[in-house]
């Protein structure tokens, strides 16, 4: 589904974010990214949804280069793609129905097309409830929740998490965390980006361990974790 | 095609009702910048109407020599007839100009006593067609005329044609140099009043790219605003300019030879208008493509 070969990336002259990424994800696979602060982890997604380019190296996302593709050809890519940030990045002046249309509109999806797809997606979060809302009126696991509908929207194959619980408390965290296995278990292959190893830890995930943009470790999953987590170091 | 056009201007309406007083705002500035340009371009417009007005008034005398032909007279009226730079002309004889000039000097007659012969001439009034009106046209005409039978002198004030052609010219040169400066600031203030807008609205941009609008879908809709506040704005300043005419007009409306009244009364002219409208709106697009340009650089 996402495969890097000798990826990197610099920013400027001597900037390194990605120092030689080899990286493969298949298909309807849950893993994480995890790493410090600066370790590289937002810049792999970024480049995975063709917010950045790499220096060198060759992706491939769902088989297609995306090195090679025309610009004009991303955001068709990116419609393939559900993308969630930490910092949720909700239009606060609209409603949360209003914030999933968005999304439909450029999609291109008819009126009743859009309406039945949002009303489906706001029951999978739980928040049919609070269509109408603005964002601001909402918690922060609620603003989460409402994001990750959002990138539910055009049914993508790949949804990629960019901290998504970084703003919130360790229980909404495990909300976030367990509406993303759901998410997952009917099909979409899920990337997470986190800090948080512990959170990493208890997924029980297959888990790559960035550091100054190096992958230094990556734990496979042994099983699927009903308890504490099983994962075997690789 | 028809339901992507009806969902951009839907698409278009709802975010103009969604910008709300910023929007008016941006509105309302767009118009002062034009309310300057409107004045500039109603200055211009007035003094062209004055400067067409006074050439009008340009008369070329044709002075008679006393010992003119019935037949030589005759001869002339034709030649001043089929000359292409009059407009009409008129024969005022040795009668008429002595009686004219008496009634200019009303009260004072009596300096015409012992004058003995009438010494005034008679003469030819010749009205010239536009285009033909500038000194080097008159001074032409004047000597193709003085070289015709019969004619004793041709007085047409050529310093005043030359002095109000050079105010004329003068005139234009900076109308240019200030109308394209006040165009310019104007169109920069327009173009960074839409450009905030749209820079207000950069979290929207983001959001739209990275679900997977494309460059022409995102940038469709501000376009269309960017044109829309751009000739809303040229629109308002024409209808304040347009009062305020109304309202200070008459006080210049001043009944001198100087100050013909029928120069340039009425407001500006359609053709300005609608250029003015379609300015605000070009000006509104570009401003508003290169801010959205920014944000899409992928």
């Amino acid at each position: 589904m996402i495969q890097m070969f000798h990826v990197y990336k610099t920013f400027g002259k001597d900037l390194e974010a990605l120092v030689d990424v080899d990286f493969h994800i298949h298909k309807g696979e849950m893993v994480f990214l995890a790493g410090p602060n600066g370790a590289g982890k937002s810049t792999l997604l970024r480049l995975i949804f063709c917010d950045e380019l790499p220096t060198s190296g060759q992706i491939l996302v769902n088989g297609r280069n995306i090195v090679r593709m025309k610009p004009r050809a991303i955001p068709y890519l990116r419609r393939t793609l559900g993308i969630v940030f930490q910092d949720f990045k909700l239009l606060r002046d609209r409603t949360i129905e209003e914030n999933l249309a968005l999304v439909a509109s450029v999609a291109g999806m008819t009126t009743i097309q859009a309406q039945r797809k949002i009303a489906q997606l706001l029951k999978l979060v739980g928040l049919s409830h609070k269509a109408q809302m603005v964002p601001y009126k909402l918690s922060s696991g609620e603003q989460q929740r409402v994001t990750m509908a959002r990138a539910l929207m055009n049914d993508p194959l790949i949804l990629l998490a960019d901290e998504p619980t970084g703003n919130l408390d360790a229980e909404l965290a495990a909300d976030v965390i367990r509406l993303l296995f759901e998410i997952n278990s009917q099909g979409t292959t899920v990337l997470v980006a986190t800090h948080n190893l512990k959170l990493a830890e208890e997924a029980g995930c297959r888990t790559v361990f960035l550091k100054q943009g190096r992958i230094v470790e990556e734990w496979q999953r042994v099983n699927r974790p009903t308890g504490p987590a099983q994962q075997k170091r690789v | 095609m028809i339901e992507k056009l009806k969902h951009l201007l839907a698409h278009v309406l709802i975010n103009l009702v969604r910008a709300g007083w910023g929007g008016l705002a941006s509105i309302a500035s767009i118009a002062v910048s034009f309310v300057i340009i409107g004045i500039f371009l109603l200055l211009i417009q007035h003094f062209n109407a004055l400067v067409a007005e006074w050439k009008e008034q340009f008369q070329v005398s044709v002075f008679l020599d006393d010992r003119i032909t019935p037949l030589q007279l005759e001869m002339l009226r034709r030649r001043i007839e089929n000359e292409a730079a009059v407009k009409a002309f008129t024969l005022t004889t040795k009668e008429e100009a002595l009686a004219n000039f008496r009634r200019e000097l009303k009260g004072q007659e009596s300096l015409l006593e012992g004058l003995g012969d009438n010494p005034l001439p008679a003469s030819f009034q010749l009205k010239i067609r536009g285009g033909y009106q500038s000194p080097e046209a008159l001074k032409g005409l004047s000597a193709f005329l003085s070289r015709l039978e019969g004619v004793e002198d041709i007085q047409y004030g050529k310093e005043w044609v030359e002095r109000i052609s050079q105010a004329a010219r003068l005139i234009r040169l900076l109308g240019v140099i200030i109308g394209s400066v006040l165009t310019l600031g104007s169109a920069m203030i327009v173009s960074n009043i839409i450009r905030l807008a749209v820079y207000a609205r950069a979290q929207e941009i983001e959001i739209m790219r990275l679900v997977g609008a494309t460059k022409a879908y995102i940038r469709a809709p501000f376009l269309v605003e960017g044109m829309l506040q751009g000739s809303l704005g040229a629109g308002l300043a024409l209808g304040i300019l347009f009062a305020a005419y109304r309202f200070v007009a008459p006080t210049f409306n001043l009944a001198s030879p100087l100050f013909p009244t029928t120069a340039g009364q009425g407001f500006l002219e359609s053709s300005m208008m609608v250029g003015l409208v379609g300015g605000g709106a070009v000006i509104g697009a570009l401003g508003s493509s290169i801010a959205v340009s920014r944000f899409l650089k992928m």
